[in-house]
């Protein structure tokens, strides 16, 4: 009995010692080159079927996208401006048109080599640089994440020195000011719709 | 003694309940201030001439999906090593703008790495068919040209331009451009006239074309408003560029 007592002691102890999850977790950038090579897999696996191919990929980019977080920061101050159910159809939508892009483009590179260049971190906030080694060219893939519990969390995509987000916050930022919030949800609705069209239309 | 054994189990098991339900709230973090807030003081760079650059971007639309697009499909009948290493010729021969333009800019370093490049490339690598100073890390290349040096030394975009064919530009770039074009590309030393150069720009266009997987076509596809996309991508990408 008394061994068991100090067991559990032992092991409530032991937990003690271990307050900081973040000293466990790997780095950023193993969490980022967990993601990609998973993706990457699902790609190259001829054998999957493509709805489930589509589902998978979608779940893993989900889980290492913030999208929310991305949505607040590109929509910047129209966010501030739109209404909860406003914000929240953003989200839905923008989330659809970022994960097509982003797959749409890895796509092309399922063959080509990804190198992992330099990380940094700061603040809970990290910057993974890579670059995916094509015939043509060296293209420099920078990845912005932002540190959620123990998981980073990709919050934006710097490609050839462009980032995903501030260039859709200009964009978007025009066409809100132009047709409103209402017009901006409706013309990123049409775009979803178009972009799973192609897609639609492509698979067999 | 059991029931103390007991408890402290619970205790283990109901601690971990907690540390489970405060990581499944929505935002259990503070996302910290917004990186990208200076976007919202206005776009990048100006554009007073959108209508007609929206114009010129049009029929550069249609040259491409019509001329050029169509031309470099033919050259892939070309083996892709082969176009590759033409690609990597040309650029090699753009030694002399990237050299100079290092040195205006006092990058003596930079313009030390370069010149490294081309004698390199031009011996080993076969005139520049092949690109062996790649695997040196320490001689990535120092890409310059006459537009970033002006904005080296503060000169701004000036306003947007698209240019014919050319595309994405600014002011101060297509003045750069011409600077290039007339002193400094080695092409121009090469005795052919206006129209032939014309030619071989457009070979070496083809040809970046034909080795491209569709960047403009997916540019397309993700933006609401490709002429945006662009222009904002020209600017910040032009950005870095000068600050590097």
């Amino acid at each position: 009995m008394k061994t068991a007592i100090r067991f559990v002691i032992l092991l409530l102890a032991g937990s003690l010692l271990l307050p900081l999850p973040a000293l466990a977790t790997p780095g950023p950038t193993d969490q980022v080159r967990e993601t990609i090579d998973k993706v990457l897999d699902i790609l190259r696996d001829k054998k999957l079927p493509d709805g489930e191919r589509r589902t998978q990929l979608s779940s893993l980019i989900r889980s290492r996208f913030d999208f929310a977080l991305m949505s607040q920061w590109t929509l910047g101050q129209y966010w501030r401006k739109a209404t909860d159910e406003q914000q929240k159809r953003f989200i839905g939508l923008y989330s659809d048109l970022l994960e097509e892009s982003y797959l749409s483009k890895i796509e092309k590179y399922t063959d080509e080599k990804v190198a992992y260049l330099s990380e940094k971190v700061e603040d809970g906030r990290a910057e993974v640089a890579t670059q995916i080694e094509t015939a043509s060219a060296n293209i420099p893939l920078t990845y912005r994440l932002s540190l959620e519990g123990d998981r980073w969390m990709v919050f934006d995509v710097v490609i050839e020195e462009v980032s995903l987000v501030r260039n859709y916050r200009s964009t978007f930022g025009e066409i809100a000011r132009k047709d409103g919030i209402d017009g901006l949800l409706k013309q990123v609705a049409e775009k979803v719709e178009e972009q799973k069209a192609a897609r639609n239309g492509k698979t067999p | 003694m059991k029931q103390v054994v007991s408890w402290l189990a619970l205790l283990l098991v109901l601690s971990t309940g907690v540390n489970a339900l405060a990581q499944s709230t929505d935002h259990p973090f503070d996302p910290g201030p917004d990186p990208f807030a200076e976007e919202d003081e206005g776009p990048q760079i100006s554009d007073p001439l959108e209508s007609f650059n929206r114009g010129v971007f049009w029929v550069n639309d249609k040259m491409y999906f019509y001329l050029l697009k169509p031309t470099a499909r033919v050259f892939r009948v070309v083996p892709q090593p082969v176009r590759s290493s033409v690609d990597k010729a040309f650029t090699n021969l753009g030694f002399p703008i990237r050299f100079v333009n290092n040195l205006l800019q006092l990058k003596f370093w930079n313009a030390t790495v370069e010149f490294d490049r081309f004698l390199i490339n031009t011996t080993i690598g076969l005139g520049g068919f092949f690109d062996p100073a790649s695997n040196i890390p320490e001689l990535a290349p120092r890409n310059e040209d006459l537009g970033q040096t002006l904005g080296h030394y503060g000169v701004g975009q000036g306003f947007y331009l698209v240019l014919p064919l050319l595309g994405p530009s600014s002011l101060r770039d297509g003045i750069g451009l011409s600077g290039d074009y007339y002193f400094l590309s080695a092409w121009n030393y090469t005795g052919l006239n206006f129209i032939e150069r014309t030619g071989v720009t457009a070979g070496e266009t083809v040809n970046f074309l034909s080795l491209d997987k569709d960047t403009y076509e997916q540019i397309k596809k993700d933006s609401l408003d490709p002429y945006l996309f662009i222009r904002n991508a020209y600017a910040q990408r032009r950005q870095a560029l000068v600050d590097k």
